[in-house]
């Protein structure tokens, strides 16, 4: 379903060009139906990697598919859909004509857009403010907003950045629930978060990235059969990595 | 075509709502009241200046429009990263810059028809109070150059475009989009002296000719697209010069709106 290969990415930042290694030869496989749990401190590789998933970011080695197929072509995004870290939208468009571009850019019928539509709405508690300017909305809006845009095509695979980030405790609530559905519904999410407690709540499976080097990579019950929790094992691997949280 | 259509409304609504449109729209109509204004205290060619002067008052919203609403469309989907929203749909590079193009070049179509419709209202009020100094007058001129400075602005619009898809914010894309629209207005000209510096007396080196002529083909000739002088003073502009002037846009045109998009699929977006 998501495959990385032996994919690596190195950036080159400041004045002095400075090389950082944002990802050394990724290799993950999440199957089909799977919650995929991506966990790492801040700067760990983590958006970087989700971002070579979008084609946004190209690896200067390796591959990256999705169901079998290249990430450059742009039809594997009608299975694919995305919600970004902080997420931005147009200022001066509502949540409805957000949600209108989101089916029209994805084939869907005018009909299919609105029926889904409405009802994304009314599941994200939308409804109300769906012919507001989403300038006026509140970040957990934006989120939530956004959330519906990644899904309004009814996708195969959810790649969600930080999803639960900024987000009150009702809301990280209605983001887990969401979650569990589309596993429920038989979707692959893979998902980036830095809080445990998200990762032992809704995921099968998770892996621990720290300085772009995927550490550990296993199923949920396995890393936790042993004495250590989820934070001693995460804090584990970023000291043996020689790391801050910041890279 | 549904992609493209989808990205053009979402652009052309994000634009036509922004409030530096209504600002440009009052900046215009004000400009356009002084034209009233003016042609009362002047009383000598009052045809000729009121022409002028609403033509150039719909140039410069229109330049304005360009510069603060359409490069603040592309650039704004870089520097806040709501390019994400686009590019992670089943998009291609070519069909988001194209489309953002088509949304950006209704903007400038509807935003120059209604400036254009006040213009020539404004001129209408003029021709009314002093009939006497509008003989020479046609509306057919009024209407060539009002098309005319619209292919311009589209023109600018699509190297603005070509800008943005290497600079790295909006600043940069804005001034190399005000240097080229300075460049293209005097190309002409500059080239007309360096190459028979003679009649005006002057010495010309042979690197600044070089770099003139390199400059003249570089750029377009935007003076070209300036038929404000004509329409004011009545003169005929012939169909092969429109022919020309159109083939010429459209080469430019593609070829601008070609190397963004070339540029634009390399692009990383980290």
């Amino acid at each position: 379903m998501i495959r990385f290969e032996h994919v690596s990415k190195e950036f080159r930042t400041g004045v002095g060009r400075k090389r950082v290694q944002a990802l050394i030869d990724l290799n993950l496989e999440v199957p089909r139906g799977e919650v995929f749990g991506f966990l790492g401190p801040n700067g760990a590789g983590k958006s970087t990697a989700i971002k070579t998933l979008l084609h946004l970011i190209r690896p200067d080695c390796g591959a990256v598919t999705i169901l079998d197929r290249p990430v450059s072509d742009p039809s594997v995004r009608f299975h694919v859909g995305y919600l970004p870290e902080n997420p931005y939208f147009y200022d001066y468009l509502t949540a409805e004509e957000l949600l209108w571009f989101g089916g029209k850019s994805a084939g869907m019928p005018a009909e299919a857009i609105r029926k889904r539509s409405a009802m994304l709405l009314e599941r994200f508690n939308l409804g109300a403010a769906a012919k507001r300017r989403l300038s006026s909305y509140s970040k957990g809006m934006v989120q939530r907003a956004g959330l519906a845009l990644a899904l309004i095509h009814d996708p195969q695979v959810a790649i969600l950045d930080e999803p639960m980030s900024g987000l009150d405790p009702l809301g990280r609530k209605m983001v887990a629930d969401l979650i569990l559905e589309l596993k429920a519904e038989g979707k692959t999410v893979f998902f980036s978060t830095h809080i445990l407690s998200d990762i032992e709540r809704i995921c099968d499976r998770a892996g621990i990235i720290v300085a772009g080097r995927l550490r550990i990579v296993d199923r949920l019950e396995t890393l936790l059969a042993g004495a250590e929790t989820l934070e001693e094992i995460f804090l584990r691997e970023v000291t043996s990595a020689g790391g801050s949280s910041e890279q | 075509m549904s992609k493209l259509w989808a990205i053009a409304v979402i652009t052309y609504k994000e634009g036509i709502r922004n409030r530096a449109l209504y600002g440009i729209s009052i900046l215009a109509v004000l400009l356009l009241a002084a034209n009233q204004l003016i042609c009362s205290m002047i009383l000598r060619d009052v045809g000729k200046v009121s022409v002028d002067l609403s033509l150039s008052a719909v140039a410069f919203a229109g330049l304005l429009v360009v510069l603060f609403v359409g490069i603040n469309l592309m650039a704004k989907d870089l520097d806040r990263k709501t390019i994400y929203m686009v590019l992670s749909r089943p998009v291609s590079r070519a069909q988001y810059l194209v489309g953002k193009f088509i949304g950006l070049a209704l903007i400038i179509c509807v935003s120059m028809s209604l400036l254009g419709a006040c213009a020539a209202a404004s001129i209408f009020l003029t021709k009314l109070n002093y009939p006497n100094f509008f003989d020479r007058f046609a509306w057919s001129g009024i209407f060539t150059s009002m098309v005319f400075s619209t292919l311009m602005l589209l023109l600018l619009a699509a190297l603005s475009f070509l800008f943005a898809s290497f600079a790295s914010n909006s600043f940069v894309t804005l001034v190399l989009t005000i240097a080229t629209y300075l460049i293209g207005q005097v190309t002409g000209d500059v080239k007309a002296l360096v190459e028979a510096p003679a009649v005006v007396g002057i010495q010309v080196s042979a690197i600044t000719t070089a770099l003139v002529k390199t400059a003249y083909y570089a750029f377009p000739n935007l003076a070209l697209f300036d038929l404000k002088i004509q329409a004011a003073h009545g003169l005929p502009v012939t169909g092969s010069y429109i022919l020309w002037t159109v083939c010429y846009w459209c080469f430019y045109l593609v070829m601008a709106l070609t190397l963004a998009t070339l540029i634009f699929r390399k692009r990383e977006f980290p």
